[in-house]
């Protein structure tokens, strides 16, 4: 591509500067942070003597293994399970295109635009009538139901591109669907597979409104529903808020980071190949 | 986008989708949700001697008050066989979560619960009428206890007692003396119109007169001091009891707002009022921004530390010289839920918090509030001059007067969040008058009480 | 002939039969778990939402007043209307600083300095809302970065509490999400702008066209359906938005910052009037739908 220049130079200022942006806010906290937790601190400035002492009180304040180990077994539940179904779901209609599959698809979709919200209300009364309120069941149930949408219409878009010949020469050599399903299609699937558990993990990470309302103890809830805790906790201290914020942040961070390559290629793939 | 991609053939199969789903709808609306009839309170033998068996009890309080956990510690201290679980969240959400917490299968034995709402008509609550014969509680103060009672029609004020305070609160005004004495204040304002001459004073000087915040709605206690001393104290409690017919739309509330209205065009509120909420303008007065902060005896102790002698503490001062006090406080409210499997092991830790001369001693420690209970009984002790012995003093003249009013914010469950915090940052910041206020506040009163 | 083909058939027809047992089999767990967690409440929702019910005691039937309320209330109305104006904030501003921000970066060889741009400008979107709320508010504080930012270029008289500011406060949230979904659209454009054909650049520069010129003429239409998917993703948060305004303002002040969900959240939970709060989930679904649904049209009609 010819491109002159000054296009490339302006071009470059302002990449500079919109990643100075996106990265201010960060960097405003972990500053935050690390300013003595007495103090109600100015701005963006770097402390003086930084403080880093503040993430071990706001560690043990706000009882952050206990918050990570409930997060933990909700994802530890929530994201194996909506994978499974989801491949399950995405092979019957993405490769066995099973009669009536296009009417399960399009109910799925319905479901795509319903905002959690609408939701809320009629999920605490039913968590409830199954006598899981309060629990971690209470978040985790729901959310392999809401992931389904997403996740099997994801999972379908993988197993629609997967030539069908590939299907039939197992099926010519006498495999049984499970057979089939398990040694050609799975192993097939693993980038679609783990691009969607990145993104299911990220969800049920973050996800705030659901154990708000459906835990009412915040030790309970994931670490991002017991932030409401923190503000409660720390509300005084603005460093040790920022230091409890950035400490729920990084796991999710990390996890980013490490697999971002076939995270983002994936996520195109998979939202524009539908 | 192929994920929404539909066709004609698929757009017939969704109006298929929406049918099935009306009929199933209709077939549902045959049953209405929920339970016909309230529960009825499970009948357990009252006793008032401890069981010796291992009791776990469960508490549910709000952050940042730490009073329960020093309380529970001090009763296993005594009492090795019963321990305790206080989980905590904030004061919006539990109030949100409480009803929803009795009702469940699992609620906490003893639950914070500021506004009693429908509760009580529901069943949630136990009653503690055969406790309050089976411990005397008649030789406590009737006063004390009269908005913890709730009545048959659900109007609080009278009928079975529901609730028990950890601690009994007061509020008023501290004062930074150190600014005072910079603008030449001697002595704390003996009328409202005192007051605001200090006020107005502290502002030539460039002092910020009021330090408030409103981010959470808590300029509300400087709105209702100010209404408490123009309105009638009676109509006002009816108010906030839910008496039928009782209006929030009187000329005294209207005064009030009215003053706040004329204090924010005055500029004695800090400019960013809105963004500030509770902790942050008790730190910041605390660290010696502005000359008044309008606030309750459990911030006595906390200020006293923070800023040793330089501060003082009073009741907010009437209208006119010589008239009694009039001032907001309110049992730091505690609730037994009906469904609870020890009610007789958490009704005899809340009689013993009333009764034990170390729980009371915690109570006025921790929170700077008088304890309750029995008034000839010894009152716990605090350091001579303090702003804990003030607010006891105060507690005391306020009981003699007859001058306590509850909080407007817990007269029903949705008002707080619903009508007054979003009027009241309209209020402070002059985008509408006292009257409006009142208006809207009573509407929503209205509106509430009615569905 | 027909006898020999007759057998085949009905192997075929069996093989089929057999698929569809299986395939059905296959979709039954995820099909159970929607139903039971989407359906099901989304069902009991509607049914709620003809009730006067606070949760726990007896309901009542009330026809469609819960609605009428949905529709009348001017502080519901309001939040309606705020959630439109995140739009503005959530769709438009990051839909087109993506656009930008994508063409400048493929105009880039690719190395470093362009993979880091996209790994930081996607950070925001993979840390929890909830937490960003937390870090924002201490930003727009009275004594935060911005105030301080605008005093350093001498513009210290705009410094005021951003969410405390009646004026500024929506801005100020919607600005949280062009924050967090600018690097999502920013990603996904990216990929979009690779699967053009370069052929069409080059045609276009030697016409002598310029940077502008390229982008509405080129880049812009081959990225159709990247921006119908982004719009409707976007549109889908403004609308639904919850975790920011719960950790920053709540709503306020006065109601400047409500939207459906808090109020859905409060009238449901906080004042206890289910069905109300039903009423409001079902109309917000509608509204979402009916806001996304034409955009799947768009995107398909100029596609031909």
């Amino acid at each position: 591509m010819i491109v002159n220049k000054s296009e490339v130079v302006i071009g470059r200022i302002v990449l500079v500067i919109v990643l100075v942006l996106t990265l201010i806010p960060l960097a405003n906290m972990l500053s935050a942070a690390l300013q003595p937790a007495g103090d109600n601190p100015t701005g963006l400035t770097w402390p003086a003597h930084p403080q880093w002492s503040n993430f071990v009180t706001a560690f043990d304040t706000g009882h952050v293994w206990q918050l990570m180990g409930s997060s933990l077994l909700i994802v530890v539940v929530v994201v194996p399970v909506s994978l499974l179904f989801s491949t399950l779901a995405g092979y019957a209609l993405g490769n066995l295109r099973m009669r009536g599959g296009r009417f399960v698809f399009i109910f799925l979709i319905l479901g795509l635009t319903i905002p959690f919200e609408a939701l809320i209300i009629p999920l605490y009364y039913q968590v409830q009538a199954i006598g899981v309120l309060n629990t971690q069941w209470a978040v985790i149930l729901p959310l392999i139901g809401l992931y389904m949408p997403f996740s099997v219409v994801w999972m379908r878009a993988h197993f629609i591109g997967v030539p069908r010949e590939l299907s039939e020469a197992a099926r010519v050599d006498g495999a049984t669907t499970l057979q089939e399903f398990r040694r050609i299609q799975l192993p097939l699937a693993r980038p679609a597979l783990s691009a969607l558990a990145i993104l299911l993990f990220l969800w049920t990470w973050n996800q705030f409104l659901l154990p708000v309302v459906l835990i009412s103890d915040p030790l309970s809830r994931t670490v991002a529903g017991a932030l409401t805790f923190f503000q409660g906790q720390y509300s005084s201290s603005i460093p040790l808020l920022n230091a409890g914020a950035l400490i729920i942040i990084v796991p999710t961070i990390v996890v980013f980071i490490v697999f971002q390559r076939q995270f983002i290629r994936a996520l195109l793939q998979g939202a524009v190949k539908g | 986008m192929a994920i929404f991609h539909t066709r004609a053939a698929t757009r017939r199969r969704i109006a298929a989708v929406v049918a099935v789903a009306t009929a199933s709808v209709l077939a549902l609306a045959g049953c209405a949700p929920g339970s016909s009839a309230p529960t009825t309170t499970k009948s357990t033998a009252v006793t008032t001697t401890l069981t010796s068996k291992k009791v776990h009890l469960t508490i549910a309080d709000e952050t940042g008050f730490p009073l329960t956990d020093k309380l529970t510690a001090e009763f296993t201290a005594q009492h090795p066989n019963i321990t305790f679980t206080v989980t905590r969240d904030t004061f919006q959400n539990l109030t949100a979560n409480a009803p929803k917490l009795l009702a469940s299968s699992t609620p906490p034995d003893l639950i914070r619960l500021p506004m009693i709402g429908d509760t009580v008509k529901d069943g949630l609550l136990a009653n503690l009428d055969p406790y309050f014969a089976a411990y005397g509680w008649d030789k406590w103060s009737a006063s004390q206890l009269a908005p913890l009672r709730v009545n048959k029609d659900n109007v609080r004020g009278s009928g079975s007692l529901y609730q028990l305070g950890l601690g009994y609160s007061v509020t008023g005004i501290y004062m930074n003396t150190k600014l005072a004495a910079k603008v030449g204040i001697t002595a704390p304002p003996a009328t409202l119109a005192e007051l605001e001459s200090d006020m107005a004073a502290a502002k030539a000087k460039g002092i910020l007169p009021l330090m408030e915040g409103d981010k959470d709605g808590v300029v509300n206690f400087v709105v209702q001091a100010a209404m408490n001393q123009y309105a009638d104290k009676t109509q006002m409690m009816n108010w906030i009891m839910n008496v039928k017919g009782a209006s929030y739309n009187t000329p005294g509330n209207v005064k009030g707002a009215d003053l706040i209205r004329k204090w924010a065009d005055a500029g004695y509120f800090p400019s960013d009022i809105n963004a500030i909420d509770y902790p942050t303008f008790v730190s910041r007065f605390q660290a010696g921004e502005g000359l008044f902060t309008f606030n309750g005896n459990w911030a006595a102790a906390d200020t006293q530390a923070k800023m040793g002698n330089g501060v003082t503490f009073f009741l907010v001062p009437p209208a006119t010289a010589g008239a009694p006090h009039v001032a907001m406080g309110a049992a730091n409210s505690f609730s037994v839920a009906a469904k609870s499997a020890h009610i007789n092991e958490i009704v005899y830790f809340l009689n013993w918090i009333h009764t034990n001369a170390k729980a009371r001693q915690i109570v006025l420690d921790v929170t700077g509030a008088a304890p309750g209970g029995d008034p000839t009984e010894a009152q716990p002790t605090a350091a001579p001059g303090s702003l804990t012995e003030q607010a006891l003093k105060m507690s005391a003249q306020i009981g003699s007067e007859n001058g306590q009013v509850d909080f407007m914010s817990n007269a029903t469950a949705g008002i707080y969040a619903g009508a007054i915090i979003p009027e009241s940052q309209l209020l402070v910041t002059g985008k509408i008058s006292g009257q409006e206020f009142v208006t809207k506040v009573q509407d929503f009163y209205a509106q509430e009480l009615a569905g | 002939m027909t006898t020999s083909i007759a057998p085949r058939r009905a192997a075929a027809h069996s093989a089929a039969r057999r698929g569809t047992l299986v395939g059905w089999l296959f979709a039954a767990p995820a099909l159970i778990a929607y139903c039971a967690f989407v359906i099901y409440p989304l069902l009991t929702g509607l049914q709620y939402s003809f009730y006067r019910w606070n949760g726990v005691g007896p309901s009542e039937w009330v026809g469609i007043n819960n609605y009428v309320r949905v529709f009348t209330d001017p502080d519901l109305l309001g939040s309606i209307r705020n959630a439109f104006v995140l739009i503005a904030f959530f769709t438009i501003v990051p839909v087109a600083a993506g656009l930008v921000l994508a063409t400048l970066i493929r105009s880039m060889r690719p190395g470093f300095f362009s993979s880091a741009s996209q790994t930081i400008l996607f950070l925001p979107q993979i840390i929890p809302l909830a937490a960003a709320g937390i870090g924002w508010s201490w930003m727009y504080a009275q004594t935060g970065a911005v105030n301080q930012l605008l005093s350093a270029v001498g513009l210290g008289s705009l410094a005021r509490p951003w969410l405390g500011d009646f004026q500024t406060a929506l801005p100020a949230v919607g600005l949280i999400g062009s924050w967090v979904l600018t690097g999502l659209c920013t990603v996904l454009f990216l990929t979009g702008i690779g699967k053009i054909d370069p052929s069409l650049y080059e045609a276009v520069r030697l016409d002598g066209a310029n940077w502008a010129r390229e982008f509405v003429t080129v880049t812009i239409p081959g990225l159709r359906q990247e921006i119908a998917v982004l719009v409707t993703i976007t549109i889908i948060a403004a609308l639904s938005s919850f975790d920011i305004i719960y950790t920053t303002t709540l709503g306020g002040p006065g109601r400047a910052t409500l939207v459906p969900g808090i109020s859905i959240y409060r009238i449901g939970f906080t004042q206890s009037e289910v069905g109300l709060a039903s009423a409001f989930g079902i109309v917000l679904m509608i509204l979402v739908l009916a806001c996304v649904l034409p955009i799947q049209r768009l995107a398909r009609v100029s596609d031909r």
